[in-house]
Parts: C-alpha cells; sequence; structure tokens
C-alpha cells in the first residue's frame, strides 16, 4: 500500500544531479531566447552592444546544453536509476561505448544531440559568418529556442511542455511504487529494487550505430544554415551575398547527411536480415529527402551564383530541404508511422509540440519575406490563427461536441495551411522573381536547372510514397504504404536522366556555349563508354536492354566527370571536388544496379514447389509463384547440401557465455570445388541468434566479403525453435552397475558404467553416466538426483538427447544390504522415447556481386565533398581579402 | 509562352505521372471476404490485411518436410477467419505477436502470403524489476 503521508524522503537518490540537468534546461531555454532577441535588436540598431550580449547568452546556451550532455551521461555512467531516462535506455553491463547510443534510443537524448549540434553550428557561425553574423544566428536562436523547449519537461496540470530527460522513475512510473515487496522494503527504499536499467536495444549495440545516427544527426543539423541564410537575405531586402556561403553550407550538409544515410544502410545490411542495405523504409525515405533537396539546392546555388538567375528556385530549395528535415523528425517520432516501419519510435506526446515547431518556422519565413503593411498584418494575424481554435477548444465541455470541432479543425486546417504555402510561395517569387529571358539552350545552366528538376521529381515520389499514413490520418484512408518494387521500378527511370545531364553538363560554359567545341569530347565519351559499358555488362552478366542504358548512363558519368576534369584542372587536385563526387556518384549507382539486379540467392531451391501455382489461368508461367516461394533451405547438422556454388555443411552450434548467453552462433562451412575436386575457396560463416529476453529472438547476419562479391547468410529458423514433442513409450527398470537395459521399443541399449556423488551443505547430489548406444552410434547421459538430508526431498533432473529421441530419470535409489557397496545398489529408472530429432538450421544466403561499388562510391563521394568545400571555402577567402 | 513554361509544364507532368502511377499501383488494407473478392477480380494482386492470429487452431510448421510453408489460421478485424498459407520458415516469436499485416491474395482456399509485417523488433518492454527473494 502507498503510505499517506505527504512528504516522503527516499534513499539513496541523488537529486542534485537531476536539479542541475533541470535547471541547465531553463537556461538554455531562456538563453536563447534573450539570445535571439538581442541579435535581433543588432540587426535592427547595430549597436555592439547588443551583439556582444548576444553572442554571451548564445554562449551560454551552448554551455548549458553541454553541461545538459553531461549530466544526462553521469547518470547513463553511474547507474543512477532514480533517473528514467538512464533506467529505460542503459543497463550495468552496458560497455561505456555503448553509453553514447543510450543517447538516440530515446527522443529526449536525440532532442539533446540536436541541439548541441546545432550549438555548435551556431558557434562556428559566430566566428565565420561575419556580417551576416546577427540575422543567421536569429534563425538558429529561434531553432533552439524549439528545440530546448522539447526538453524542459514543464507540466500545468493538462498542459505540458516538452519532456525532460532528467524526470524521476517514481515520478514517470508511480506502479513501480506500489510493487508489493515494498511493503517490507518500504517505498523510501525503493531504489534497492532498481540495481538494473532495462537495458539498452540490442540491435544499437553495434559499432555502427554509435557513429551513424550522430552523422545523421549533423547531416541534419546543417541543413539549418542555407535556409537561415536565405531568411537573413529576404530580410535584408534580398541581398544576394548569401548565395556562395550558402553553397558551402549546402555542400557540407549534404556531404554528412548523404554519409549518415549510408551508414545506416551498411548498418541494416550488416545486422539486419532482411537481405540488403536499403528497403525504402519510411525512415529511411525521412532522411533521404531533404539529401535529394539539398543536392538540387546545391546546384541551384551554383547556377544563381554563376549568373543571378533562378534566385527563386535557390531560395525555395534551401527552404525546402530545411522544412523536409523538420517533417522527417516529424514523421519518425510523431508514431504516426506506426504499423508501416521496422522502427519503433513512440509517441512522446510531444508530437503536437513537433507540428507547433514546424508551423512556427513557416510563420517566421512568412513575417520574413513579407515587407511593411502587409508584415505588420501578419505579425497581427499568425497568432490569432493559432489562438481561435484554442480558445474555442477551451470552451466545449461535452466530448461529441469537441470530437466534431476537431474533425472540422482538420480540415480547416488543412486547408488554412495550403492557402499560407501558396501565399507564402507567391509572395516569395513576387520578391525574388529576375526577369532575365529564356537562358541559351547551349548553356549549362539550363541543363544543370534540369538536372535539379529531375531530383526533385525523385524527392516527390518518395515524398508521395512515404507521406501515406499522414493522408491516411488526415482524411480517414486505408491505403497500404508502397513496397520497394514500386519505388526501385520508377527511380530507375528517373535516375537515368540525371545521369545523363550530370555527364552532359560539364562540356557546356554558363551562357552559351559553342556547338563545335561539345563534338570530340562527347564524341571520346560516347565512344568509351560503349565500349566499357560492353565489358562490364558482359563481366557484371546484365543483359536486360534497361539496366544496360543504366549502366550506360553511369558509366558515361564515370567518364565524363573524370575527362572533365582532367581537361580543365588537370592535376590542380583542389578543384576536383565536384567531379569526385560525381565520380562516386556514378560508381555508388553502378554498385547500386549491379548488386541489386544480380543478387543472387543460393539457397533458391524446388523446396516448397506446390505452394504457388506454376501455371495461371490463361496457361502462362506464373513467375510471381515462383519468385517468393524457396529461398530458404535446411541444413541438417554435421551434413552438407549442395547450393547454387557452394557446399555448406552445418557443423556445430556454439553457445555463448557470461553475458552472451543468449546468443547462439551456427558455425557453417562454405566450400566451393572446381570439377577435378579442387578446392577454389572455403571459408566459414557463423550467422546468430540471439534469444533476447527483451525483445525476443533476433537473428543476426554473417557475411563473407570478398572483392568482386559479398556472401550474406543468416538463420530464419532452427530446431531448437521447433515445439518439443513429449516423451512417450515410458518404460521403469530397476538396475545395477553394468547391466544393460533397453527403452521400450529396444531402439536404444543403455548401460550404467559410473556414478559421481557429491556433499553440499545439506544436498547430495548423484550424477550416473549412463552410456547409450543407438546403432552404430553412442552417447553419454548424465541423469542425476538431489537430495536434501534435512528435508528429505529428491529431486530428479532428468538427461535428454534429441539426436537419441530418449529420455533417463532416476525416480528412486534401492540399497538392498546394510553393507552398502556398488553391487547393492538398484536404481529405479524410468526412460522415454520420441522420434529422433536431428539438429538442423533453416538459413538463406544470398550472393551480392559488386556490392562493394556501393561503399566505394559512397567513399570517393565524401572524399569531394571534403575537396569541393575546401576549394569553395579558398575562394570566398580569396574574394573577401 | 516562353520555353521555361513548357520545360516547367512537362517536369509537373512527369511528376503526376510517377505519383498516379504510384499510387496506381498501391494496395488497401482489407479484410478476408474483400480479399476474395479481390482475387476473383484481378487473381494474384497483393492486398494488405490487418489480422492476428487464432491461438485456438493449429499453427502448422515442419521445417523438415518444408521450410518455405507455414500454415495458420488468422482473424480480421471484423472477426472474419481465413487460412493462411506463408512461404516463408516461421518468423520468430509468431505465436506472441500481437498484431500482424500479410501482403498476398486469396487463392483457392487459402490466403497465400509473401510477407508478414509484424511490429518487428517486438517492441521494446518496460519491465518492472525482477525480485530477487533473498
Amino acid at each position: 500500500m502507498k503510505t499517506e503521508s505527504p512528504i516522503i524522503h527516499f534513499n539513496g537518490e541523488w537529486l542534485w544531479l537531476g536539479n542541475i540537468g533541470h535547471s541547465m534546461a531553463v537556461v538554455a531555454f531562456i538563453a536563447a531566447i534573450v539570445s535571439a532577441v538581442f541579435y535581433f535588436w543588432h540587426e535592427k540598431t547595430g549597436l555592439s552592444r547588443d551583439l556582444n550580449l548576444a553572442r554571451r547568452l548564445f554562449q551560454l546556451h551552448v554551455f548549458s546544453v553541454v553541461a545538459m550532455f553531461v549530466v544526462l551521461f553521469i547518470a547513463i555512467f553511474y547507474h543512477r536509476y532514480e533517473y528514467y531516462y538512464a533506467w529505460r535506455h542503459s543497463s550495468n553491463a552496458l560497455p561505456v561505448y555503448y553509453m553514447i547510443s543510450c543517447f538516440w534510443e530515446g527522443q529526449e537524448g536525440s532532442f539533446l544531440l540536436w541541439l548541441f549540434w546545432n550549438g555548435l553550428i551556431g558557434l562556428i557561425l559566430q566566428r565565420v559568418a561575419k556580417n551576416w553574423e546577427s540575422p543567421v544566428m536569429v534563425v538558429i536562436a529561434f531553432a533552439q529556442i524549439a528545440l530546448s523547449s522539447m526538453l524542459i519537461g514543464f507540466h500545468w496540470g493538462e498542459f505540458s511542455l516538452g519532456s525532460s530527460p532528467f524526470d524521476l522513475l517514481r515520478e514517470q512510473r508511480p506502479d513501480f511504487l506500489e510493487i508489493p515487496i515494498l511493503g517490507q522494503l518500504g517505498v523510501e527504499n525503493y531504489l534497492q529494487l532498481f540495481k538494473d536499467g532495462n537495458g539498452l536495444n540490442q540491435l544499437l549495440q553495434n559499432y555502427w550505430m554509435v557513429i551513424h545516427p550522430p552523422t545523421l544527426f549533423l547531416g541534419f543539423a546543417t541543413a539549418i544554415v542555407p535556409f537561415a541564410y536565405s531568411l537573413a537575405s529576404l530580410w535584408r531586402k534580398n541581398d544576394r551575398g548569401w548565395i556562395p556561403i550558402a553553397l558551402i553550407w549546402s555542400l557540407v550538409c549534404v556531404g554528412i547527411l548523404g554519409l549518415g544515410i549510408i551508414m545506416g544502410g551498411f548498418w541494416a545490411y550488416e545486422s539486419l536480415s532482411f537481405g540488403g542495405y536499403w528497403a525504402w523504409d519510411p525512415v529511411e525515405n525521412a532522411s533521404l529527402m531533404p539529401w535529394l533537396i539539398m543536392a538540387s539546392a546545391a546546384h541551384m546555388l551554383i547556377i544563381t551564383k554563376s549568373t543571378g538567375r533562378h534566385v527563386f528556385t535557390s531560395h525555395l530549395l534551401v527552404q525546402l530541404s530545411f522544412w523536409l528535415v523538420l517533417y522527417a523528425t516529424f514523421l519518425t517520432r510523431s508514431g504516426i508511422l506506426g504499423d508501416s516501419s521496422v522502427h519503433s519510435f513512440t509517441d512522446l506526446g510531444l508530437s503536437g509540440q513537433l507540428l507547433l515547431f514546424l508551423l512556427a518556422f513557416l510563420a517566421l519565413a512568412l513575417v520574413v519575406v513579407l515587407q511593411g503593411k502587409q508584415r505588420k498584418w501578419a505579425l497581427e494575424c499568425i497568432p490569432s490563427l493559432f489562438l481561435i481554435p484554442m480558445a474555442i477548444a477551451y470552451g466545449i465541455e461535452s466530448p461529441e461536441n469537441l470530437a466534431l470541432f476537431n474533425q472540422w479543425l482538420k480540415g480547416l486546417g488543412t486547408i488554412l495551411f495550403l492557402g499560407w504555402l501558396v501565399f507564402y510561395l507567391f509572395v516569395l517569387f513576387q520578391r525574388t522573381k529576375a526577369n532575365l529571358g529564356d537562358e541559351s539552350i547551349l548553356s549549362r545552366e539550363f541543363w544543370m536547372f534540369l538536372g535539379s528538376m529531375f531530383l526533385i521529381l525523385s524527392l516527390v515520389q518518395v515524398f508521395a510514397g512515404t507521406s501515406i499514413p499522414v493522408f491516411n490520418k488526415l482524411f480517414g484512408y486505408k491505403t497500404a504504404v508502397p513496397t520497394a518494387a514500386d519505388y526501385n521500378r520508377i527511380q530507375l527511370w528517373l535516375a537515368m536522366p540525371i545521369m545523363l545531364l550530370m555527364s552532359l553538363g560539364y562540356w557546356f560554359k554558363f551562357r552559351e556555349t559553342e556547338l563545335s567545341t561539345l563534338k570530340k569530347p562527347l564524341f571520346v565519351i560516347v565512344l568509351a563508354s560503349v565500349v566499357i559499358t560492353f565489358l562490364l555488362g558482359f563481366g557484371f552478366g546484365i543483359e536486360s536492354a534497361k539496366f544496360l542504358l543504366f549502366l550506360f548512363l553511369g558509366v558515361t558519368l564515370v567518364i565524363s566527370s573524370g575527362l572533365y576534369g582532367y581537361k580543365k584542372k588537370r592535376f590542380e587536385w583542389l578543384r576536383w571536388g565536384g567531379n569526385i563526387v560525381h565520380i562516386g556518384f556514378g560508381v555508388l549507382l553502378i554498385g547500386v544496379l549491379v548488386s541489386s539486379v544480380n543478387k543472387h540467392i543460393l539457397t533458391a531451391s524446388n523446396e516448397g514447389i506446390d505452394l504457388a501455382p506454376e501455371i495461371d489461368s490463361k496457361g502462362n508461367q506464373d513467375n510471381k509463384g515462383i519468385k517468393f516461394n524457396r529461398e530458404n533451405q535446411l541444413l541438417y547438422k554435421g551434413k552438407s547440401k549442395q547450393l547454387q556454388g557452394y557446399t555448406a555443411t552445418y557443423i556445430e552450434h556454439i553457445q555463448g557465455v557470461g553475458n552472451d548467453s543468449i546468443d547462439k552462433y551456427f558455425k557453417v562451412l562454405f566450400l566451393n570445388k572446381d570439377e577435378s575436386g579442387k578446392t577454389l575457396d572455403s571459408f566459414v560463416l557463423m550467422p546468430k541468434t540471439q534469444n533476447n529476453p527483451k525483445m525476443g529472438l533476433l537473428a543476426e547476419p554473417s557475411t563473407r566479403h570478398f572483392l568482386h562479391k559479398d556472401i550474406f547468410t543468416h538463420v530464419g529458423y532452427e530446431s531448437g525453435m521447433d515445439r518439443n514433442e513429449p516423451f512417450s513409450n515410458f518404460r521403469l527398470d530397476t538396475i545395477g552397475f553394468y547391466r544393460p537395459f533397453i527403452t521400450q521399443t529396444g531402439k536404444v541399449v543403455m548401460r550404467i558404467d559410473s556414478i559421481i556423488r557429491s556433499v553440499n551443505g545439506d544436498g547430495l547430489s548423484i550424477v550416473l553416466i549412463v552410456k547409450a548406444k543407438r546403432l552404430q552410434d553412442s552417447i553419454w547421459l548424465r541423469p542425476a538426483v538431489l537430495i536434501n538430508e534435512k528435508t528429505g526431498s529428491f529431486n530428479s533432473v532428468p538427461a535428454e538427447d534429441n539426436r537419441f529421441g530418449i529420455m533417463l530419470s532416476i525416480l528412486n535409489i534401492q540399497i538392498t544390504d546394510l553393507t552398502p557397496n556398488s553391487n547393492n545398489i538398484r536404481f529405479v529408472i524410468q526412460s522415454g522415447e520420441k522420434t529422433p530429432v536431428w539438429d538442423y538450421i533453416v538459413i538463406q544466403v544470398i550472393a551480392f556481386p559488386w556490392i562493394n561499388l556501393v561503399w566505394a562510391g559512397t567513399i570517393i563521394m565524401v572524399f569531394g565533398f571534403i575537396l569541393a568545400i575546401l576549394n569553395r571555402i579558398r575562394k570566398q577567402k580569396q574574394l573577401t581579402i | 509562352m516562353k520555353r521555361f513554361h513548357i520545360i516547367l509544364l512537362c517536369i509537373a507532368g512527369i511528376g503526376i505521372a510517377t505519383v498516379v502511377s504510384m499510387y496506381g499501383n498501391t494496395t488497401q488494407y482489407v479484410v478476408f471476404p474483400d480479399a476474395i473478392r479481390i482475387s476473383q477480380e484481378s487473381p494474384g494482386k497483393d492486398v494488405h490485411v490487418v489480422c492476428k492470429l487464432n491461438k485456438a487452431k493449429p499453427v502448422i510448421y515442419d521445417a523438415q518436410i518444408n521450410v518455405n510453408r507455414l500454415e495458420f489460421t488468422a482473424v480480421d478485424s471484423l472477426d472474419n477467419e481465413c487460412t493462411i498459407v506463408f512461404t516463408k520458415p516461421k518468423p520468430t516469436q509468431f505465436e506472441q505477436l500481437e498484431k500482424m499485416v500479410l501482403i498476398g491474395y486469396y487463392e483457392k482456399d487459402h490466403f497465400l502470403a509473401n510477407e508478414i509485417l509484424s511490429k518487428c523488433p517486438s517492441k521494446y518492454v518496460e519491465s518492472p524489476p525482477k525480485i530477487v527473494s533473498q
């Protein structure tokens, strides 16, 4: 029972830690607000006193964020399970390097990480932004206000602001204080029950999961900088100076975000068993969307920088990319994806606040883009848009009216939102349009613009597919999310024009190009690409025309980028950045094509052939049935099976020990022999299953990496998962040493060979060593009894063997003579039988040819991005000096 | 009309075409009677069914006979029952799944599922501490 006393002093809590954390959250929030205000004043008045104050306040804000980080880490590191976050996401057995992963298992931790990156970016901007500092920092500080409000965790009755990572376990889970045993222990000593935490998700306990989320978050965080510059420029009456700097930051964002996305893919490939690195899962798509648009924006910024055209599109894309970051956050963190994603995120009640965050940024952008009277009008109207429905909702008391009101509000909200967007775009267009007439069709900007448009088309499809759960929620549809095949089918045809335009664009100059200069390089490129595509297509074994076309375009892209770089820049490597990025992109796409088109399931077989219709009603072969039917095979322990290309032998299984005792490794030997019997290659793979007490059975694949292919395998099922057939054919024998006895059916012959006795306090344990023979095979069985001399209890511990299908249990021990020696002891033994089972595993083995091209392409791209960024920074410095 | 506008119109056209093509191909969440009706109209077209396992009926899986065949009975949200044949090994913790989404089509006398989506990895549970008596 819960004690009624008003104040309980709980023992052993480090309350000071959480107090620091809570205070720091408040300081961070307030410092961000005041900093934003002073930056704003400085932009208005230009007083250096305001600027200084704003800077110090922002630094104070970052300091508080870092302090929150440290406090949370201390709570995790010292296992302070009085804090809900530490209890929920960590445990005693967690190694230090995985403690950092606790930060991104929970929402509060990942918001903290985002705050941290944003803060760091703010500090960098304070040093490098020069005269752009104040308007840009207003936007950054505005984001920090919104983000830090998520971590405050204030509750005023019904209303709550954010969710604090420093909340106490007993506040979050008051039910834990009502556990019956606490009655004896005393509620104040509840912590004695919480000596261990709930633990970190097993899937996050992976090397890649330590570095992938922070990289992705850094990518997300950098997207705000071009956005901030765009707003700053509009604020400053359309100042064009923002373009080169926003370009640098957009390259930083595309590079880091791209790396983060592929890291996630590599993690999925290495530790999930779906057999691939990209599944078009909504959460993956959510991170891809801002990348596609930021890549498009970077190109648009280059056009604007070089020609002054497309200012509107530059603004639009840079802002869209940031909004897509916010949208991605909303999708993944509001729980709206629900059943459509394998990533399990739960709703912390922050979705309303996230939506508000999104709307607040739209409002900010609208206020900035409007001028004079219009702006004043907007400033008065926007708050009332939020307030009116809130006020009405507050006044409604009956639940039916409230439901009706909510429905009405949803419809109105959607219309208002769309109207708002259209109005915003209209005003933005009016302010930034540049009437320069049509560009020449022979100009680089024309082709680059077209390429960017295709990137947007790629986004349109991903957005439409990924947003289906949102539409379902809004309009009550029941549409299922598209499958990976739906995305692949369309994205394949969008990637091709993108590659084509990338290869072509190089050879046009900005503004106008002499047509005759194109002939020679294009001729060389096409000729070389045709030859190489022919060779590669033959080598990769690609036959389908559309895939050959894709391959051709990929090869063209690589050759064109290389040739252009060599012609224009020779060995000035710093200037090669963009070309190297494009080469990497080409290699990546070729890798994606080859590894997925020629993905080969080595365990494909005829098992299960009866399941699907082989011939459909029109007499045609139904390939659909064939495709999904037979991808797994059964391997008995100790036996070999011929797969396609390899002979696989399941040698044994190895049970993990200590902390890994829930792990089961299956040792499978792969042999590839040529016709004369010479071994070409042989290797052992150890796919694993884990019987996780919290998450159920997890399968972890095992992959052998070759230069030109990967052999990937995972266990889908194993004999240990069968429901055991109960023993039957019981039989009793009263038997002494060395006498043979048999089971009911006589299939197994046994003999007691020896006895081991050991004394432990009042307990006596007796283990019989029994030899059992079945056909030519023999094993040892060890049935046992535990006898407690004081209580007289007699516990039998039976021995079982699945392969022999036998069970032995000692029911009694009889001593026939008062002088106990081995001849006078008889054991009453019960034997039971069942069908013998051989241990087996069900595995899937997949060959991914040339998957290394995917990773190599990524590394080349990252290297190229570094060069491109360094080169742009160098150019910018030369300009300003 | 400028060339620029023509290009924009073309791009918008392609955009609409991709979206229409994708939405035209999407499937609906349905119940079993609808799945049967759809299978008669267009055999082999995939549908999604949200359902749960009927634990009272047997779950048949014997890897030694056929690794790629799992048979069970499911109940959809309107309490319609249907025999399901799934063409992959039995998912882990299958009997404990609270809710699943089947992707496949109805044929003859059963629903042939080629994919089972479950909240997998099964929702990470918050368990109260284990009480160790001393």
